[in-house]
């Protein structure tokens, strides 16, 4: 991997780089759409590759169920399989095995389930997550952890957290051995949940090994935590994770949350929800998502979004169209998700120029106004923007919102 | 002539018109021109792309528009009538049907009904002055007025006019067919007024009716060319008969398959308030091809009295061996795609070709079928469900077609497929988003050849098929559309080259190679039904009505 950067926010930690990897150049900040199972929702590569994407993320733990590793080795890794040109993430299997399964027990050898296949009980090793990452192929590959709820307390946390400091040693070993260093980089997860103790005691550890991985992941959050402590976690990380090296917050998807993570440093984030949300009628935009089930779109012959030049909206499509095929056809979805994956890809490109241009605040403070100017800042993107000297309620009587605040437009018609 | 009218002249023309043959295998060319000059040409025998609910399913306009055999578009109306007035009515601008659903006036011909074509479900009689379409909301009845309205307002390119087609319990009594002919024929004359601004009248192509009896048919037809007086005259003005106004004869072979079905099987009494089974208006091929055979003798009670000149157009065919009959025994100019993209809900790879490849000739398919026998015969497609594809690296038609990126070999353009799935190209644009890489502005220039990559493979679509991944069912549709249309270059290749002999011949040839039953059909559906009932739990209650075997587009959910 080149990894360099090329431009810092004056105020705030945010900064635009240039990632080159085996696929290809991704600029970053960036948004990874997800293709869990080697497809972002209904689309071609060609199509996602048009909308300007670069770089998407499949799960481990679903290519190893389906097609499985043979295939994927005989197709000549998932790239190849699924025509993907571009650069390709893969996580560690980790985090699915522990949400997907109700019969998993960590040990130090590695994370005990049973497969789905033969029930039998099974072991995933960090050895093997990265064996089967390499198969996979993936540009950038991520450690096993081990994974708990963001809502865990107790001496679990600590645990956790310390043994995935030692499943990196043997991550980083298994990936030194392998050959494959020139065309796959290893991500490090920094785990310890909502202590800030432990997530400095964890920091200082991986980033003792720096020389072992390409870049450093952000887990153990969006699991259903208070946004105040989200926020705050993500800043303490960031700010101790290494200027040379990429920094990925797993499972981020929010515009708002986006661009809060930018500001705090972070370069990488993924999230199924602007293609999952697409299934269910909604547009994201940056005046707030829209939900196109809501009969108020029935008539209306404006696209979601005038000036979006994703493949929607440039052909016209109308929101009375896509009223009067929403949840009824697939192509409804199909025409959402590439919308959808357009705007997050726009969130984070304007971010880059903004940061490169030096108006990085000036586009925090436009996007807010946009997004939630009509219902209210939420209180935590207030908090985490001033904590890095960019106060959005400056010269504004704007409405503040405590709580989760991400913004809906409800169902009901 | 006002600037703002858009739908596009019909003119068509047999490459013999001079055969005085009613029936036979012909070829010829339905040429639309816009008033701005725009010409869009298609070649017959040729097909038509069905719609449901204005989309064609599963694709995104990018894929509709990139999918160039997709030519002529088909758009039941009848999903619209859920809001008053229709939406696409409010459209504004020039080519409002095609502006609301994102074709192109460049690149598409788009023909309006009022119903579903392949819907065959039961329906409310219809009335003497309206028809009973379905929506969502329940049943609509549509006055000859209102159709003529909301034509006017859309602007297709070709409107069907209203008919009356029962939807009730066959067999229908002697009475029952007269009424229908009487007003069928009534509500021809209404969509055929005078109008102010004769251009801005689409091309209206009309529905035969008649049922299954002979003689209704027949009387149907000579109503068409009885040359009108007085009162009637005028009300049709400028046309003689109301044939002159028409453009085209269309079949819609699912009510004709129900009243078949309901002849041969006698409804014990108590069962006569039962509207037909799922199974009954099924439109996907059966091993029952008894059906053609009589059919074709009700076609031709239709055509009889009728001039050859102009286009015929046959709904719901069940196979390309159907298809072939029709050409060969008729001499219908268009189809329409409905079962090659029911195939693709249902996880079928198309692979075949007419005329039949010397590779092809005589060989049994290696996979499938084997769960059913084939008699020794090639499947026309692949059931991609079945995990003898899980390692399977060719492309969807990889016994019949190469792909671009393949093409190294000087292939004939008959060879290859330029489907989105066989011929995938590198897009000649990326979305520029703010400080993008250098090397994305690497974009192929509009004027460079386009760059292909290698072709999507069985084992991949497999794969998404298993996941339920819909990407599967977009490359599915794609590719089958464009086998299709591949077949029907093939069919007046042969008839315009080897003539009539030669091509009755080469059907021949496509019958003992290719499996008439389409066993492989049968396979994939209980496969597909499997997959999507292991996965359909929580599914809502309004998502399981698209499951209904006769939508278009149901195998995914959302
Ligand atoms: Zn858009
Ligand atoms: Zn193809």
């Amino acid at each position: 991997m080149e990894f360099e950067v090329l431009a810092k926010c004056h105020t705030t930690r945010a900064r635009v780089s240039r990632m080159k990897l085996a696929h290809g150049v991704t600029m970053l900040p960036t948004f990874m759409p997800v293709a869990t199972q080697a497809a972002i929702k209904g689309l071609t590569p060609e199509q996602v590759e048009s909308l300007g994407v670069s770089l998407i993320l499949n799960n481990t733990y679903h290519l190893n169920l389906r097609p499985g590793l043979k295939v994927l080795q005989e197709a000549g890794g998932a790239h190849k399989f699924q025509g993907w040109d571009g650069n390709l993430l893969t996580d560690s299997g980790g985090f699915q095995m522990v949400s997907l399964n109700k019969f998993m027990t960590m040990t130090e050898e590695g994370a005990l389930f049973e497969s789905p296949f033969t029930g039998e009980p099974t072991m995933l090793t960090p050895e093997e997550s990265i064996s089967i990452q390499h198969i996979i192929g993936a540009d950038i590959i991520m450690q096993l952890d081990d994974v708990v709820s963001s809502l865990t307390v107790g001496p679990r946390v600590e645990e956790a957290m310390e043994r995935s400091v030692r499943w990196l040693d043997r991550c980083i070993a298994q990936h030194e051995n392998s050959g494959k260093k020139r065309t796959q980089n290893l991500f490090a997860i920094v785990q310890g949940g909502l202590d800030p103790e432990l997530r400095d005691r964890c920091l200082d550890e991986m980033v003792k090994r720096k020389d072992g991985v390409s870049g450093f992941a952000i887990g153990g959050l969006s699991g259903g935590e208070e946004k105040d402590i989200f926020w705050r976690i993500i800043k303490q990380c960031a700010e101790k994770l290494p200027e040379d090296r990429p920094r990925y917050s797993m499972g981020i998807g929010f515009a708002e949350d986006l661009l809060v993570c930018v500001a705090l440093g972070v370069d990488m984030a993924d999230c199924v929800f602007p293609t999952r949300t697409a299934r269910f009628g909604v547009a994201l935009t940056h005046q707030g998502p829209l939900n196109l089930r809501l009969s108020k779109h029935a008539k209306d012959f404006n696209p979601i979004d005038e000036a979006c030049p994703c493949p929607t909206c440039e052909s016209g499509t109308s929101r009375a169209m896509l009223h009067h095929i929403v949840t009824h056809e697939t192509a409804a979805a199909h025409a959402l998700t590439l919308h959808n994956v357009t705007f997050q890809a726009q969130v984070m490109g304007r971010a880059r120029t903004a940061i490169m241009e030096g108006t990085f605040p000036d586009y925090l403070h436009s996007f807010f106004a946009n997004y939630f100017g009509d219902v209210g800042y939420p209180e935590w993107c207030v908090n985490a923007l001033r904590s890095v000297g960019v106060d959005l309620l400056e010269g504004k009587d704007i409405n503040v919102v405590p709580g989760q605040g991400a913004k809906w437009e409800y169902a009901k018609s | 002539m006002s600037n703002t009218v858009n739908v596009a002249g019909l003119s068509f023309t047999l490459a013999n018109p001079t055969t005085t043959r009613k029936f036979g295998p012909r070829i010829g060319s339905a040429v639309f021109r816009r008033p701005n000059g725009a010409e869009l040409t298609i070649e017959t025998p040729g097909m038509l792309a069905s719609s449901s609910r204005g989309v064609i399913p599963h694709l995104s306009r990018d894929h509709h528009n990139l999918t160039k055999a997709i030519r002529w578009v088909h758009i039941p109306f009848e999903t619209f009538l859920e809001h008053s007035p229709p939406v696409p009515t409010l459209q504004a601008g020039k080519n409002p049907l095609h502006t609301f659903l994102g074709f192109l006036p460049s690149q598409h011909i788009l023909s309006m009904s009022i119903r579903d074509p392949h819907d065959g479900k039961g329906m409310p009689s219809n009335g003497n002055a309206h028809v009973c379409a379905s929506s969502l909301r329940g049943v609509r009845k549509i006055s000859p007025s209102t159709w003529r309205s909301h034509v006017g307002a859309c602007q297709p390119d070709i409107a069907i006019a209203l008919s009356d087609t029962p939807f009730t319990d066959p067999p229908y009594s002697q009475k029952r067919l007269t009424k229908s002919i009487e007003r069928s024929v009534q509500w021809l004359a209404d969509i055929l007024q005078p109008v102010e601004e004769p251009a801005l009248r689409p091309n209206i192509f009309v529905h035969m009716s008649g049922a299954t009896s002979i003689p209704a048919r027949r009387a149907f037809s000579e109503s068409l060319t009885e040359i009108l007086h007085g009162r009637e005259a005028d009300s049709v003005k400028p046309f003689r008969c109301l044939d002159e106004g028409v453009s085209g004869y269309t079949f819609n072979l699912v009510p004709l398959r129900l009243s078949l079905d309901a002849s041969i099987r006698p409804v014990p009494e108590d069962q006569h308030d039962i509207p037909p089974t799922i199974d009954s208006r099924d439109p996907l091929p059966t091993r029952n091809t008894r059906h053609a055979d009589q059919i074709i003798p009700l076609l031709q009670a239709s055509l009889i009295s009728l001039p050859t000149s102009k286009t015929r157009l046959i709904n719901s065919a069940r196979s390309p061996h159907e298809i072939l009959l029709f050409i060969q025994n008729i001499g219908v100019d268009l189809f329409d795609a409905h079962w090659a993209q029911r195939a693709a809900d249902i996880g079928i790879a198309l692979d075949f070709r007419f005329p039949v490849t010397e590779h092809a000739r005589g060989k049994a398919s290696t996979k499938l079928g084997k769960e059913i026998p084939t008699n020794g015969k090639r499947n026309i497609g692949h059931n991609l469900y079945h995990n003898d594809y899980t390692l399977d690296f060719t492309s969807l038609g990889g016994d019949s077609f190469v792909g671009s990126y393949d093409d190294r070999a000087n292939m004939a353009t008959q060879d290859i497929c330029l489907c989105a799935a066989c011929s995938p190209a590198i897009p000649r644009t990326r979305i520029a988003h703010g400080n993008d890489p250098n090397e994305a502005s690497s974009i192929i220039p509009e004027e460079a050849p386009p760059r292909y990559r290698p072709p999507y493979t069985r084992a991949y679509v497999h794969h998404l098929l298993h996941t339920h991944e819909m990407t599967a069912h977009s490359l599915l549709v794609m590719h089958n559309i464009s086998v299709l249309d591949a077949f029907f270059a093939g069919v007046r290749r042969v008839v315009a080259e080897k003539g009539e002999q030669e091509f009755i011949e080469e059907v021949k040839v496509f019958e003992s190679t290719y499996d008439g039953n389409l066993a492989v059909f049968d396979e994939a559906r209980v496969m597909w039904r499997n997959v999507e009932m292991a996965r359909g739990k929580g599914r809502l209650a309004r998502e399981k009505a698209k499951q209904e075997e006769s939508t278009l587009g149901t195998a995914v959910e959302l």
